[in-house]
């Protein structure tokens, strides 16, 4: 893979580090080609990989364990109240 | 979210953009005002009066844009101006540190961690949830904003006011100090990882 290839560069021209390229595609910035790239790359570099594979579940687990707190049952019909309270009240 | 000019809708139409567009994202709104002010009650306040506020100004949103990166802003503002005056709970933050952490040269260093994808897969109580919320406030947002809500870096920019190039260096450091809280948990538990 020649660096002419390398859809990871910043403005200057440079390339992009590993960590660069692995945060650019955690945080779902890259670009379709930019995954195509980083797949390839992860196979052939140890550190990408574990990295990878450890940010990944990291992200997995953020997801299962602390997106799913429930709405209070109160909270919907307390603001439909008071928004409507609001507006007629004008 | 962009300065647009005034929007003018009905009643009717005002109802309709409150009920389809702002109210379904109540959960991620609930979620992200528990995460600020780590209490249920802080929580029901802080998004209840998001969402009022988000009536009063429903003129300034503009139909079928982003309104859950719009109401996001919203609650962050409310927290920052009105809960964190008002909130008695002196700062546990070492400011110091967050500085330090902030300006140094370290955003993309890649942190020696000896966690291990094991390790994590054993974690099934409130290891993460208690990792993240002793994160400095700053550091806890951007997590939650990219890893729970999937928000871009353009979008993170808006909704908390800082240019992208500070949206990416503070993940980048809550990632690190996220890793580091997990390996501290991952050594209590006994992991020789
Ligand atoms: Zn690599």
């Amino acid at each position: 893979m020649s660096s002419a290839d390398n859809p990871f560069k910043n403005s200057d021209g440079t390339e992009l580090s590993c960590i660069q390229m692995l945060n650019l595609i955690l945080d779902g910035d890259a670009s379709p080609e930019q995954h195509q790239y980083f797949k390839k790359h992860l196979e052939e570099c140890m550190p990408c990989y574990k990295s990878h594979e450890l940010d990944i579940a990291i992200r997995d687990l953020l997801k299962v364990k602390c997106s799913g707190n429930h709405v209070p049952d109160d909270l919907v019909n307390r603001i439909k109240t008071a928004s409507q309270k609001n507006n007629n009240g004008r | 979210m962009e300065e647009s000019k005034k929007q003018d809708y009905s009643e009717k139409e005002k109802l309709e953009i409150f009920n389809n567009e702002f109210l379904p994202h109540i959960n991620s709104m609930y979620n992200f005002g528990y995460r600020l002010t780590l209490d249920e009650d802080d929580a029901k306040d802080l998004v209840q009066d998001t969402y009022l506020k988000s009536f009063r100004f429903i003129e300034s949103f503009q139909k079928g844009t982003n309104a859950k990166a719009w109401l996001f802003r919203i609650l962050k503002n409310s927290f920052i101006n009105d809960y964190r005056k008002r909130s008695k709970e002196p700062s546990k933050v070492d400011y110091q540190d967050v500085e330090s952490y902030y300006n140094s040269d370290d955003v993309d260093r890649q942190i020696t961690t000896d966690l291990r994808v094991e390790t994590l897969q054993d974690m099934i109580g409130d290891e993460i949830s208690n990792a993240l919320n002793s994160l400095d406030v700053d550091f806890r947002t951007v997590i939650i904003l990219c890893d729970l809500e999937g928000f871009k870096y353009d979008e993170m920019a808006k909704i908390l006011d800082i240019p992208i190039g500070t949206v990416r260096s503070r993940l980048h450091r809550a990632r690190n100090l996220l890793k580091e809280k997990l390996s501290d948990y991952a050594k209590k538990m006994g992991y020789k990882n």
